[in-house]
């Protein structure tokens, strides 16, 4: 029987940030649908409210013309709708027929048949009596797709199902998916990769900011056509000076960074060359978990990778941790604000503090100098305008954005040589994040070095000089920014290539 | 068909005035389920509790043995508290207790049959290193392992009461003890100093009350008590801060250890005088309540071991008087940390009950 599932003006509003936007889409069994869209452009949000797990604020959801309540993961469960998320939702210390049996109606023995079946039937092989922390997360994720199969599903969500799987599971998981689509299960694939979605899917519906801003049949489409619609082609307005002085001095340099992480969720970064003249920003573009959290980590040296080189003016710094690297004259911005670069439950003054450089004098003999610590405080809060002059105020009342400028403050306080940050203006107002661009532009102005990780193209393309794609941990080659459009990013944030 | 949906949400700022007041709450519904149970049990509860929580205390020989009980809970508390602030669960003082006191009675048995002033300080020095060397190893397994310190300080408590139990039974027993599982009396040199004729409160509690004045000055003015806070509140914070985690991890257990093992010490060389395997009415497991209470302040420690030590006294006195078993005195803690943690709870969480219709999901 032939599935039609149509989703009809959807609107999800979370505070400060519409998610979906009176989306309306329409799916029919025997093809297989491509979701596409970068980080925050509401693909998950559609997804969470068609398997339950959130309710939208407006619009219906329909499956073969009746209207659906999706109020609870259990209802999408009973309609039919099956979902594989991103993280796997196992219990490592069962075995696999423990995991498929948990949510199971029939007794063990007719189940144990049923999944022999379905193994034998798609060519699976998976040991069923092991536990699930020996299995490879290829064949974790394939647990997962027999625990959908076993509820005969009719319509099969995968929210971007190659994250973690390497070359030779993605093109199984794709002859998989395409044999289940001959069997009449309407499959909605969401990703961010453009390559899959042309080689895997048959229509693609392409997201941006909440919106969806095209469907199309895949066979019209190229990466090229794909990546401008989900970058979307709006520029920056107000662009930075240029760095084009040939002749400066490297101030930083990296080679042969390589990183293997044991935890199939982290990113191996695999030999990322680059180096940084003074004054000069390079933009490091990316979908993020393309091991862009790694590479901030290894730069400040949060992760030592005593292989790797890293030279900063002139000196090996590989070896050294943040404090050791502050010294240097290098500062940090986190991505994670609230969690990594303050703390919430510390006062203003504390979380200053936390920036420790040798010549602050916060800590003398081992005291902590509190007058010293507070005067410098106000300094930071006056100098980059943050809307208290309270040291004493527990960070958690701060806004993002005077959060993230007392951060910025704290960090460029010391006029380092070079700032490292990572999504700096994530999730704050446009007041703010014009503070903080015509920050970086200045700190560039002063001859000093920035190097901009961020999952923003329109900021990436407004501050950097040099732009290179990290992509599957492999950096693509630096661009100068002036060559860079934003379709040759999306390209290349997509997996694809450029001459 | 309409129900009840709870939801619970954290709640952002929580006042200090209250996160200071919520352990006099606990303690007062502590006083409240104590009564509860001394009806059920047939006592008329003021009476009681009256016993419990008056009579020990109503002449000077209860006040001191309030303050001989809460001076090794302070001391060990205080150590405890460099732990849980950051981040670290050490959940075997009683084992760095049983050590430091094993370490300290031998120096003080080496010295059984001589006298000088250098023996007490000695033994003490010694009990401070014992309990060090046993907190450093779920530390070090902790750092260079992985493993979990929940656990391994845990067991290694039963460890170290093996270690003891054989030492008074065999190489260590009183040669003229007619086989009884207690070692020499120690000498006189290296006993606590009393502070009063006839009273049991010895010159301890000057360690615990020195302990109080160190530990809140390096919490609250030192680089390290600046570390170990940042530690407990985001450990992602202080590795991007560049602070050495693990030589962190060491210092506090290596803090919290001396301190336990030197509450061991004041036991031995304090009211009991010699080697036994009783040496600890579970004090190293109870000041875990007492940190808590404390609410790993120093100065709220000590009133939390004063409060935690009447459950002690108390249970003695009702069973003495209401011939009601001593072990009410762990039911009395165990309530002050079962409310304790229910009222954080309401303190740091709201609960929203919503309206929503199951009919819903039976669709």
């Amino acid at each position: 029987m032939a599935t039609d599932l149509r989703i009809s003006n959807i609107s999800k509003i979370y505070p400060g940030c519409i998610a979906n936007d009176n989306v309306s889409l329409q799916f029919k069994s025997g093809k297989i649908y491509a979701l596409l869209g970068e980080n925050g452009a509401g693909k998950s949000t559609l997804v969470k409210i068609l398997s339950g797990i959130i309710s939208p604020d407006n619009g219906e959801v329909f499956l073969n013309e009746k209207n659906l309540k999706l109020s609870s993961p259990l209802d999408a469960k009973k309609n039919k709708i099956g979902m594989v998320f991103q993280h796997f939702n196992l219990f490592e210390t069962l075995s696999v027929f423990e995991n498929l049996s948990i949510d199971a109606t029939e007794d063990n023995k007719s189940l144990r048949v049923r999944i022999n079946e379905i193994l034998k039937k798609y060519n699976f092989s998976i040991d069923l009596d092991v536990p699930v922390l020996n299995l490879s997360a290829g064949q974790k994720q394939k647990v997962e797709i027999i625990r959908c199969l076993l509820r005969s599903p009719k319509v099969l969500i995968m929210d971007e199902p190659t994250s973690v799987l390497t070359e030779q599971e993605t093109e199984e998981l794709f002859i998989s998916l395409k044999k289940f689509c001959d069997e009449g299960i309407l499959i909605i694939y969401i990703t961010h990769k453009l390559k899959e979605v042309l080689s895997l899917c048959d229509e693609v519906a392409v997201m941006r900011k909440g919106k969806v801003v095209s469907v199309s049949q895949t066979q019209n489409e190229k990466v090229e056509t794909l990546a401008s619609k989900m970058v979307g082609q709006k520029l920056a307005k107000i662009k930075k000076k240029i760095n084009t002085s040939k002749n400066k001095d490297e101030i930083f340099k990296v080679k042969h960074l390589n990183f293997y992480s044991d935890d199939p969720f982290e990113t191996n970064l695999v030999n990322l060359n680059f180096s940084l003249k003074k004054g000069e920003c390079l933009g490091i573009a990316g979908i993020s978990g393309n091991g862009q959290n790694e590479l901030f980590q290894i730069l400040s040296g949060e992760i030592i990778t005593p292989d790797a080189s890293i030279i900063f003016r002139n000196k090996e710094i590989a070896k050294l941790n943040p404090k050791q690297r502050r010294e240097y004259l290098m500062a940090f911005s986190p991505e994670d604000r609230i969690s990594q670069a303050a703390v919430p439950e510390l006062k203003i003054y504390e979380n200053v503090a936390l920036n420790n450089f040798k010549s602050s004098n916060f800590f003398e003999k081992g005291l902590v100098n509190e007058r010293k610590i507070k005067e410098h405080s106000k300094k930071i809060l006056s100098d980059f305008s943050v809307n208290t002059d309270n040291v004493e105020l527990k960070s958690q009342f701060l806004s993002g954005g005077n959060l993230q400028k007392l951060i910025l403050g704290r960090e460029l306080i010391t006029a380092p040589e070079l700032l490292i940050c990572y999504n700096p203006t994530w999730g704050l107002d446009v007041g703010a994040i014009n503070y903080i661009h015509e920050t970086l532009i200045k700190i560039n102005d002063e001859e000093k070095s920035t190097i901009l990780i961020s999952t923003d193209t329109e900021e990436l393309l407004k501050l950097s000089d040099r732009i290179a794609v990290i992509y599957k941990g492999k950096l693509s080659k630096i661009m100068p920014s002036v060559e860079v459009t934003p379709e040759k990013l999306g390209i290349l944030m997509g997996g694809g290539s450029i001459d | 068909m309409e129900d009840l949906l709870i939801k619970i949400e954290k709640r952002n700022d929580v006042p200090t005035t209250l996160y200071f007041f919520t352990p006099f709450i606990a303690i007062i519904l502590t006083i409240i389920g104590g009564g509860i149970i001394f009806y059920t049990l047939g006592f008329n509860p003021i009476e009681a509790l009256k016993f419990y929580f008056i009579t020990p205390i109503s002449n000077l020989y209860g006040f001191s043995e309030l303050l001989l009980k809460a001076t090794p809970l302070c001391l060990i508390a205080i150590g405890l508290s460099f732990c849980f602030k950051s981040n670290n669960w050490n959940i075997g003082a009683e084992g760095q207790l049983t050590f430091g006191a094993i370490v300290g009675g031998g120096v003080a048995l080496l010295f059984y049959n001589q006298e000088g002033f250098y023996i007490l300080p000695l033994i003490i020095i010694a009990g401070a290193i014992g309990g060090m060397i046993f907190a450093l190893i779920p530390a070090i397994l902790k750092t260079y392992f992985n493993t979990n310190e929940i656990l391994v300080s845990l067991m290694l408590v039963y460890v170290s009461k093996l270690i003891l139990d054989y030492l008074v039974v065999g190489p260590w027993s009183n040669p003229e003890g007619f086989n009884f599982p207690e070692t020499r009396q120690f000498s006189d040199s290296a006993r606590m100093p009393l502070l009063f004729e006839g009273l049991r409160i010895h010159a301890g509690i000057f360690i615990a009350l020195a302990a109080v004045f160190v530990s809140w000055f390096v919490l609250y003015k030192t680089y390290l008590g600046f570390q170990i806070k940042v530690s407990g509140l985001s450990l992602k914070t202080a590795k991007y801060a560049g602070f050495k985690g693990k030589t962190m991890i060491l210092i506090v257990f290596m803090i919290s250890g001396a301190c336990a093992g030197m509450a061991g010490v004041g036991e031995i060389t304090g009211p009991i005088g010699q080697l036994h395997r009783m040496i600890s009415p579970d004090y190293g497991f109870t000041a875990i309540i007492v940190a808590f209470l404390g609410r790993l302040n120093p100065f709220g420690i000590i009133f939390a071991s004063l409060v935690v030590s009447l459950t002690y006294l108390g249970a003695e006195t009702t069973q003495i008087f209401l011939q009601i078993p001593q072990y009410t005195g762990q039911v009395f803690q165990g309530m002050i940390l079962f409310f304790l943690l229910a009222s954080d709870y309401l303190l740091f969480f709201k609960i929203k009950f919503q309206n929503f219709n199951k009919n819903e999901l039976r669709h």
